[in-house]
């Protein structure tokens, strides 16, 4: 394994957490966190509109959507076009050329995406109303983080494939969809409810929902369910990665 | 060996079935420019990429820094400086902050930044914008950061490529004072003026071969078969003499009676050499 440098580490963190924090980036969170308070609203409205009130279920099912459009969004398509700029403005060559090793540079881009993510989903929680005990919180910050880590590796997969911003953009759009459309629809369909199940987007919308009945636990299932993903995820990059490098010729 | 900053021993490159380096081998050493010289497809930066580790060759040897180019790690990486065509520069970032984030990444310190930003002349400009240089400029900053770092070797790909002719000089006073530092310069261009300024050797490369090498000077005298030289007479007259005897009498003559304003060799420029071997101009 490749020694990592803290200079080097620290000088990819900062560059990227900017990339990030830049207009063409940052809107994909503050979308997802926009799209918890409109759906809240909505939710809300609806349930006023019925002489009801806003209950647990309409608050999660308002965060999960923001959540797993955060996670999928922010994770894959942010990291994957953040790597794809970088190749096709070749910045990524004269990284590489000027010491960063592949360890480096890949810590570098999945963990401000991982920070970013979860500070998000964080947000998100108070935005959808909903309130949680201390227990709670660890749960939630910890699948967080764990789902961003899956998604920003699978990010690194397709910006890896992608020569341009446009083709990491297009190939981005079918996991995206798949990742946050199929536990949506597991709300009202048993069978995408059952394939959600063994995605870690299901597994983030399912904690959601348990955090809002209070019910909060560590569930071993969907741990290792997103465990597994994030090997998978790691092992897909490795393989790809010694087959082309970064930026091949 | 270790002496050698590069040394190329008879490197081929195919891509499929086009040979596009054919048994290269040239060796540079500290405080020397070598230069390849070349037309467009030549095989220049090919041999740039399998220098700098970014391509493998298809047979033959060569060492960076005494390092086979194929174990190139970040050691040598920290040690070499590259200059191509493709070295990208972020375009949002300012001037200065392209140059303190490869800072931090080499462990160069502030104060070098603002010296080479000044060097450059790139000071006034350390504010803007890097999407927003001219050509000359952002070559001239990605000139810096390959620089920042005091490499050992320098590898320039076309460095001048497109400027106009006073960047370009910048730019070649520069590369002088470097390699007067101790630079070792590998240099690719098809500007024959450039190579004969800078170079103190150079390849004349066609079609993937080394047809000659040598400093520019032997290779203009290796290939000065007619031996004229033009002389201006202090009254106005031209004249192209060979070294037949005859015309060796007269010019002496001429010398004699303080009758020569000036007196010219009319050897071959690199880019008539370049032609004569090959046939071809480098453009």
């Amino acid at each position: 394994m490749k020694p990592i440098h803290l200079n080097k580490l620290s000088a990819i963190l900062s560059m990227k957490w900017r990339t990030l924090l830049s207009k063409n980036f940052i809107i994909m969170p503050i979308f997802s966190l926009g799209i918890t308070v409109v759906m809240n609203l909505v939710y809300g409205s609806l349930a006023a509109s019925e002489g009801g009130e806003m209950n647990s279920t309409l608050r999660s099912m308002a965060a999960g959507l923001g959540a797993l459009m955060n996670t999928a969004i922010t994770g894959i398509a942010c990291t994957g076009m953040a790597l794809a700029e970088e190749k096709e403005k070749h910045t990524l060559r004269a990284l590489m050329t000027s010491s960063v090793n592949g360890l480096e540079f890949f810590l570098g881009s999945i963990l401000p995406a991982a920070a970013l993510i979860t500070a998000v989903n964080a947000l998100i929680i108070p935005a959808a109303g909903l309130r949680l005990p201390a227990a709670g919180w660890g749960i939630w910050l910890g699948i967080s983080l764990l789902c961003a880590l899956a998604s920003s590796v699978i990010g690194m997969i397709f910006g890896l494939c992608a020569k341009n911003q446009v083709t990491a953009s297009t190939l981005t759009t079918v996991p995206m969809l798949v990742l946050v459309l199929t536990p949506t629809i597991g709300a009202f369909n048993a069978t995408a409810e059952k394939i959600s199940r063994f995605l870690f987007t299901g597994v983030l919308s399912n904690t959601v929902s348990a955090l809002a009945e209070g019910t909060p636990k560590a569930d071993l299932f969907g741990l290792s369910v997103i465990g597994a993903e994030i090997v998978l995820a790691a092992a897909v990059f490795l393989l790809v990665y010694r087959k082309n490098g970064y930026d091949p010729d | 060996m270790t002496n050698d900053c590069i040394r190329l021993e008879h490197i081929s490159k195919r891509f499929g079935r086009t040979e596009v380096l054919k048994d290269l081998s040239a060796v540079l050493h500290r405080g020397e420019i070598l230069g390849f010289l070349g037309p467009s497809g030549a095989g220049k930066t090919t041999a740039i990429k399998i220098l700098t580790g970014q391509l493998k060759a298809s047979s033959g040897e060569a060492f960076v820094l005494g390092t086979r180019v194929e174990n190139i790690n970040e050691t040598i990486y920290e040690q070499i400086g590259i200059v191509t065509d493709q070295s990208g520069v972020y375009e949002r970032l300012t001037v200065y902050a392209n140059l303190h984030y490869f800072a931090k990444i080499l462990r160069v310190d502030a104060a070098r930044v603002e010296e080479l930003l000044k060097r450059a002349g790139l000071w006034e400009h350390r504010k803007k914008p890097a999407g927003k240089l001219s050509k000359g400029q952002a070559q001239r900053l990605v000139l810096v950061r390959a620089i920042l770092h005091r490499p050992k070797v320098l590898f320039l790909d076309e460095p001048t490529s497109g400027l106009d002719p006073s960047t370009a000089l910048d730019i070649h006073s520069l590369l002088t004072e470097l390699r007067d530092e101790g630079m070792a310069i590998f240099l690719t261009t098809h500007n024959m003026e450039e190579a004969a300024r800078l170079c103190s050797h150079v390849a004349l490369l066609n079609d993937g071969q080394i047809v000659e090498y040598g400093t520019p000077e032997e290779l203009c005298l290796r290939y000065n078969q007619l031996k004229r030289y033009r002389v201006r007479l202090t009254d106005g007259t031209r004249l192209l003499l060979g070294q037949t005897g005859e015309d060796v009498d007269r010019l002496s003559a001429l010398l004699r009676e303080d009758r020569v304003a000036s007196l010219h060799s009319c050897e071959p420029t690199l880019e008539s050499v370049f032609l004569t071997v090959t046939g071809r101009t480098l453009q």
